[in-house]
């Protein structure tokens, strides 16, 4: 008989391994994998992907009906939002800081340590803080939350190319961990953690958010670029080699798909079934490429995607 | 016991020519003992060994010398050293030159490194020949005409069949031939595939020499050689300014000048003016008249030679960018309109295309790529990069819009190869100043592009801007010395090279972020059509053996820098060589052999044009490379080390 | 393994005689070594040239048709594991099972609904491929009866399920001329299921739950018994030994060009599923990596959608970027004061500005021009979004018909087409939006009075 030899692959570098948390508050370590996600006939996956909810500061306006249902009152407050998402399995919490934004109200530092304090306060897992992604109101916000964070190990983003400095900054001094953005383009990614590195960031205290395209929106973009990140870790590129995090809910929620009630093809089916697929399948898509947390949105979501997690992990 | 009285062991060092000496423990850097001795010895790069500035040459005694680049085999023999990174081992004396001296021997280094131009060897067989014929007078026994007679003595004594003759030639055949008792001189053109023509009868037998023009039409620069077609030599080289650059200074602002009114006429007309006018002055230089010359062979690029024909250009910008003609008939200088023999053939080197022009064929033809057996990287980086890649056995080229920013284009003081032009950068690790080369020792007024590419090298090792280009404010609160040279300016952060009050047009001399970026791009393009042409053909960098270096930039080009900034691909110098003007080289061979000729037509069809622009990978390897030197360093062995040293030494914040 | 262009161009006449239309024999080489064109274009190739590169060109994972009259759907025939270092080629076949235990009318019902289906995206049209058609009762006559409902009512793919070779040889011989996929040849039926194919010239899916050893002897065995149609069926039902199960076969036919394992994988990935959900997702990893055919038990609109679309993500050409086709596009429902904005056709572009118009809460025009597939910055630099093109597109799309105010909003990255767009779009007012999608929200509220 053949004997069909397994055809093991020699990687030469693994994933690192970022921890957040800690000191007082339960603490989550991602990263590890010495080979491709959630293959085991060839290496470990030394911690298993994390699933993050996401929480924001402020009442979403937009969001679809069966996610307003699914939170209920929750959504007015954040330390309420992320309790609830405590009891609803969530690994990580991410907190949106989105009054921050000049439309959204441009809220300030001292909104923000309110929020980060409430949200701290509320659940002992955990959390990652991102600004509204405007550079002077990210730099202003989340130097005060790493200040309020100080020394919980927190994640702070999003760091991109064009500002960077400040909330890296803020991460060394209060030992953090920097969230890492970029337009899904794998060199893009690279440089980011390289400036990072360069102005003093421990590679162990990055993550990097090569930035989420939906299913059907650009999906296969992530999917590639994060595929090519990860190749280029486990072939020994440091600075490739930083856990993943890609905002699954936000994206998928946000798109036609999830979002119109009314006036959509029948063959789309049921919306909240569809919303929920939607969701879902961008989450294993991304998990299978690579993702080391994927933030999401659903309660249902998080259940199912945490259950298959367990399934191919255990 | 006795050695500890001593103290530790100290060796003598004497400076000349003053003679001051001190005395320094082995192992001392001759930087820190000229600096004991009061010896003044600067050191523009912070004693990193990077500047070659501060030469010193051991007359006696024994120093060890760390391997540096700057000195060639032949200067260390000589005794050169430098004195930031060699230590003294044994007493020794040394010998410092002034400051001018110094300079010399920096130069001559960096001469050295240039290799001599491989040229290959042609038969010399030009299609235009000259023949001096003793015709049998006619008689009644042998009355056949003029032209039957001068026929066959081109048959007999040369073997030149199937000859024919202008008219106007014709019709002073017979005067000529009776006036001179007929003993005539004839000057014939036998262009491949063309029929072979007399052009010029003149009595008697003619001994001066018969000439010939090589020329090289560039966006900017039009090159002439004039050439004694009869023994191969070059009689002299002129060049000016291409009189178009009034219209527009790249390809793509002539082209669209051209498609205004009577924009291609006119640019036409310029580029004969600027021809016609070169042609004057090697005529009164050398004393002859320009109906004297009988050939021109022309290389330029394919945007160039359809100006200089008259032919519409605009297919050429406009997708899928198609030339009126690659391979260009053969025309007489009356119908092209430049003032030599009217009969004379103007032959045009043939383009690949769009933007691969003759100007690279001529490059490939006198660079001997086509027929290497090395895995050869041709790069000719003028206002636009082209790039040849292979062997013998094929070749691909493709062209990358890198943009003339290192033609000094685009950059705020940017400016040409000229007086007063800064072209070498050395910047204090510590302090942060420069210190600069200009062309002709005067006060700068603008910065060319070795002196781009080598302050963009400079920033990047001394930490003024990150791997990205972006400048380190962070350091101008730290920065010691004469004001900080990191400010923000009206264009945002930025470098200042030369404060007002040392230049040469009254305000600061600045390298902005903004034109960081700019060189970045260009750089970027430039090493991203290397690495995507090669992987399309399947080729790896490091295999490549031989890199040649030719165009107008390319004879400034410092590679140490180029491969610093992650322009050109981290290869072993000795592989770099740097060859001039290719395509004027090219153009020379041509009108000297037709050999050249056939297979000048020859390597133009067997280039394989790539288009970039249509290649999917070439973003994300442009993406890869917007980044010093290249977001990939594992691909610039050297620069990492070289960025490695300067962390170590706690550059750059 | 794949030869590159200069490899093959190795084997080539060199004589650059431009009888394969491309201008030299290198151009070609590179062409062939990106699969745009096949060596027989070649007419001078030597025999021997030919057969070298023939053998070296051979697809490591086999080309299997399924379907025959009517429908077909091609899959395997992959020759990456990562779709970013070429593309995948053939999507695996979505098949759904169906029960010969079910009511007829159910089959009928459900064939109709499957059949029936077709959801468009970005211009295409995406539908599922055929049904498993699965003896369950184990009668062979209940088995043909099902058959031949869903035949009755659909032209799409079969695959026919029987460990029983007389009932799987009753069925195929009512379909035979649909070429059904015959499952499965295991260890213990093998001969008399190999004949049933053989006999109807059908593809056969080799079964073997043991072990990829006992599964690659088994689909050698096949082969060599003159059956070369072959899908394998190794068993993969579960989230934990899916992906390894499929990379180790697939690695196996590309990294060792091991024959046996060389051929499509069909994998079941409702079998186990404790919830629906729990199918969708494992049939999403399987479409990632690295099925051929999956089988599903369930169907649903509301799963069937999402799963194409991701099907369609993870098998576009990743060296082909997807294209809008040009126009003028409604996002939300605009009206005649509802801003005018105009990107690029690169499908990425057009969706995050899309998206954002979308979220802004202002629904718009967007004119999409032809750029090509580039991205707005890119497409500029590369002279295929300038102000001529832009204008040109204005018009023949009849923009100014769409709007009541003449006014258009180009990306901010192009702020220096401005000038120029107002020339070439006389009676026009020019805006500049922002240089990122995701500001064009905050752009509408501060500039934009609907």
């Amino acid at each position: 008989m053949a004997a069909v030899e397994v055809p093991v692959e020699k990687w030469t570098g693994k994933i690192r391994e970022v921890k957040l948390g800690g000191n007082g508050r339960k603490s989550v370590v991602v990263g590890g994998a010495n080979t491709l996600p959630f293959l085991c006939f060839e290496g470990v996956q030394a911690h298993r992907p994390a699933v993050a909810i996401e929480v924001r500061d402020k009442e979403p306006r937009d969001w679809s009906p069966h996610l307003v249902s699914a939170w209920g009152d929750a959504l007015k407050s954040p330390g309420a939002w992320a309790k609830k998402a405590a009891e609803y399995g969530a690994d990580i919490v991410y907190v949106r800081l989105a009054s921050a934004h000049p439309e959204e109200g441009n809220t300030g530092a001292s909104e923000a340590k309110k929020t980060a304090g409430e949200v701290l306060s509320a659940v002992d897992l955990p959390v990652i803080f991102v600004g509204p992604d405007v550079a002077e109101k990210d730099n202003e916000v989340l130097v005060a939350v790493s200040d309020v964070a100080k020394g919980q190990r927190v994640g702070l983003g999003n760091c991109v190319e064009k500002n960077h400095k400040t909330i890296a900054a803020t991460c060394i001094a209060d030992g953090h961990v920097a969230i890492a953005k970029t337009p899904i383009e794998i060199n893009l990614a690279k440089q980011l953690n390289i400036l990072l590195c360069d102005v003093g960031v421990q590679p162990d205290s990055i993550l990097m958010d090569p930035t989420t395209g939906a299913l059907g929106y650009g999906l296969e973009y992530s999917y590639s670029v994060m595929e090519r990140l990860r190749l280029a870790a486990l072939m020994g590129d440091g600075m490739t080699s930083m856990p993943m995090v890609c905002t699954v809910g936000e994206e998928s929620w946000r798109q036609k798909e999830s979002k119109a009630t009314s006036d959509v093809p029948k063959v789309w089916g049921d919306h909240l079934q569809r919303s929920l697929v939607w969701e879902e399948v961008t989450a294993m898509g991304l998990l299978t490429s690579g993702a080391d947390i994927v933030v999401l949105r659903h309660p249902r979501t998080v259940a199912a995607v945490k259950a298959v997690i367990d399934k191919m992990t255990k | 016991m006795e050695s500890l009285k001593q103290g530790p062991r100290k060796v003598k060092v004497e400076f000349l020519p003053e003679g001051q000496s001190v005395l320094v423990p082995p192992g001392t850097l001759v930087l820190d003992a000229a600096a004991q001795a009061g010896v003044p010895l600067v050191s523009p790069c912070g004693a990193q060994g990077r500047c070659g500035r501060c030469l010193v040459r051991v007359e006696h005694g024994e120093v060890t010398r760390a391997q540096n680049p700057h000195l060639s085999a032949k200067q260390v023999g000589e005794g050169w050293a430098l004195a930031c990174v060699t230590q003294i081992v044994g007493d020794v004396a040394l010998h410092v030159p002034p400051q001018r001296e110094r300079e010399r021997v920096v130069v001559q280094a960096a001469a050295t490194r240039k290799a001599a131009a491989v040229r290959c060897e042609w038969p010399r067989y030009p299609a235009v020949r000259r023949f001096y014929l003793e015709l049998p007078k006619p008689s009644l026994e042998d009355s056949s005409s003029d032209l039957e007679r001068l026929k066959k003595a081109l048959a007999v004594s040369h073997g030149i069949e199937e000859v024919h003759v202008v008219l106007p030639v014709m019709k002073g055949l017979t005067r000529e031939l009776r006036q001179a008792d007929w003993k005539v001189t004839v000057t014939v053109d036998a262009q491949e595939g063309g029929a072979t023509r007399i052009v010029d009868i003149q009595g008697g037998h003619k001994e001066s020499p018969l000439l010939g023009l090589a020329v090289d039409i560039g966006t900017t620069n039009v090159w002439i050689d004039l050439v004694d077609l009869s023994t191969g030599r070059s009689l002299d080289r002129v060049s000016t300014l291409n009189r178009q650059v009034s219209r527009g200074e790249d390809v793509i602002s002539r082209i669209i000048y051209s498609q205004r009114g009577n924009g291609l006429e006119e640019l036409r007309q310029l580029v004969l003016d600027t021809i016609n006018n070169l042609i004057a002055e090697l005529a009164i230089r050398h004393k002859f008249e320009p109906r004297e010359m009988q050939g021109m062979v022309v290389a330029g690029n394919t945007t160039m030679v359809h100006l200089l024909l008259g032919l519409p250009a605009r297919h050429i910008r406009e997708e899928p960018y198609v030339p009126s003609a690659t391979h260009f008939p053969v025309y007489t200088a009356a119908e092209v309109g430049v003032n030599i023999n009217p009969f004379a053939s103007v032959y045009c080197v043939p383009a690949v295309a769009a933007y691969v022009g003759g100007d690279i064929t001529a490059g490939v033809l006198s660079s001997c790529l086509f027929e290497s057996k090395k895995l050869t990287l041709f790069l000719d980086v003028g206002t636009n990069g082209e790039i040849v890649m292979g062997d013998a056995d094929w070749m691909t080229t493709c062209a990358c819009s890198a943009g003339p920013a290192f033609e000094g284009a685009g950059m705020r003081f940017g400016m040409r190869a000229t007086k007063g032009a800064i072209e070498d950068v050395t910047m204090n690790s510590t302090t942060l100043e420069p210190t600069l080369r200009v062309i002709g020792n005067v006060a700068p007024v603008g910065i060319c592009g070795s002196g781009l590419l080598s302050a963009l090298a400079e920033m990047l090792l001394t930490g003024v801007v990150d791997r990205s280009g972006r400048m380190n404010m962070g350091l101008a609160r730290e920065q010691i010395g004469a004001g900080s040279r990191l400010k923000l300016g009206d264009h945002g952060a930025e470098y200042v090279l030369v404060w007002a009050r040392d230049s040469g047009i009254g305000e600061d001399i600045v390298l902005s972020e903004v034109d960081v970026n700019n060189l970045l791009r260009t750089k970027a393009a430039i090493y991203a059509g290397i690495a995507v042409m090669a992987r399309n053909v399947g080729v790896a960098l490091e295999d490549v053996e031989e890199v040649l270096i030719g165009g107008s930039f390319g004879q400034h080009i410092n590679v140490e820098k180029a491969i610093q900034v992650g322009m050109l691909p981290d290869l072993p110098w000795d592989r770099f060589k740097f060859l001039g003007n290719t395509s004027l080289a090219g153009a020379y061979n041509i009108l000297l052999s037709r050999h050249a000729r056939v297979q000048a037509d020859e390597v133009a069809r067997r280039m394989t044009y790539f288009e970039l622009v249509a290649d999917n990978t070439f973003m994300d390897e442009f993406t890869a490379a917007m980044f010093l030197p290249h977001t990939d360093l594992s691909r610039f062995p050297s620069v990492a080390a070289l960025l490695e040293k300067q962390a170590g030494a706690g550059v750059g914040g | 393994m794949a030869l590159t262009g200069i490899e093959i161009y190795k084997f080539l006449p060199k004589t650059n005689c431009k009888k394969c239309n491309f201008p030299t024999c290198l151009a070609f080489a590179m062409k062939v070594a990106s699969r745009v064109v096949d060596i027989s274009a070649c007419p001078d190739l030597s025999p021997e040239s030919r057969a070298a590169l023939e053998s070296a060109g051979r697809p490591p994972i086999r080309l299997v048709t399924l379907g025959g009259d009517g429908h077909k759907v091609e899959v395997g025939n992959e020759t990456v594991l990562f779709r970013h270092e070429k593309t995948f080629y053939h999507p695996p076949a979505l098949l759904v099972r169906v029960k010969d235990t079910m009511p007829k009318a159910d089959i009928e019902k459900l064939v109709e609904e499957v059949d029936a289906y077709q959801v468009e995206r970005v211009g295409m049209k995406l539908s599922m491929d055929g049904f498993a058609v699965h003896n369950a009762s184990k009668d062979a006559d209940k088995f043909v009866q099902a058959v031949e409902a869903v035949t009755a009512k659909s032209n799409l793919v079969l695959m026919l399920m029987s460990e029983n070779p007389v009932a799987m040889e009753a069925a195929t011989a009512k379909v035979a001329s649909r070429k059904p996929l015959l499952h499965a040849a295991t260890k213990d039926n093998w001969n008399a299921m190999l004949e049933v194919a053989k006999k109807h010239a059908c593809p056969l899916v080799v079964r073997e739950t043991s072990g990829l050893n006992e599964l690659s002897d088994l689909s050698e065995k096949t082969s060599q018994a003159g059956v070369e149609d072959i899908v394998l069926d190794a068993g993969i039902n579960d989230f934990r030994s899916s992906v390894d199960l499929l990379t180790q076969i697939r690695r196996q036919a590309l990294k060792k060009n091991f024959r046996p394992l060389g051929y499509p994988v069909v994998t079941f990935p409702g079998e186990l599923a404790a919830s629906a959900d729990e199918e969708v997702l494992l049939a999403a990893q399987h479409i990632a990596k690295y099925a051929g055919v999956i089988v599903l038990e369930h169907f649903s609109p509301a799963v069937a959608y999402p799963l194409l679309t991701l099907r369609l993500n993870i098998y576009t050409d990743p060296q082909k970027p997807i294209q809008m086709a040009a126009g003028v596009y409604e996002v939300g429902a605009p009206k005649a004061e509802s801003p005018l904005c105009v990107t690029t056709n690169f499908s990425l572009t057009y969706f995050s500005v899309a998206g954002e118009i979308e979220a802004s809460g202002f629904p718009s025009w967007l004119l999409v021009c032809d750029t090509e597939g580039l991205s707005v910055l890119t497409a500029w630099a590369a002279g295929k979004f300038d102000a001529e093109r832009i204008a040109k597109a204005v018009k023949q799309f009849n923009a100014g018909d769409k709007v009541s105010h003449k006014s258009v909003i180009l990306p901010g990255k192009v702020a220096v087409l401005r000038g120029e767009l107002e020339d070439e779009l006389s009676g026009w007012k020019v805006l500049v939006g922002p240089p990122e999608a995701m500001d064009i929200g905050g752009f509408f509220k501060r500039t934009w009075k609907a």
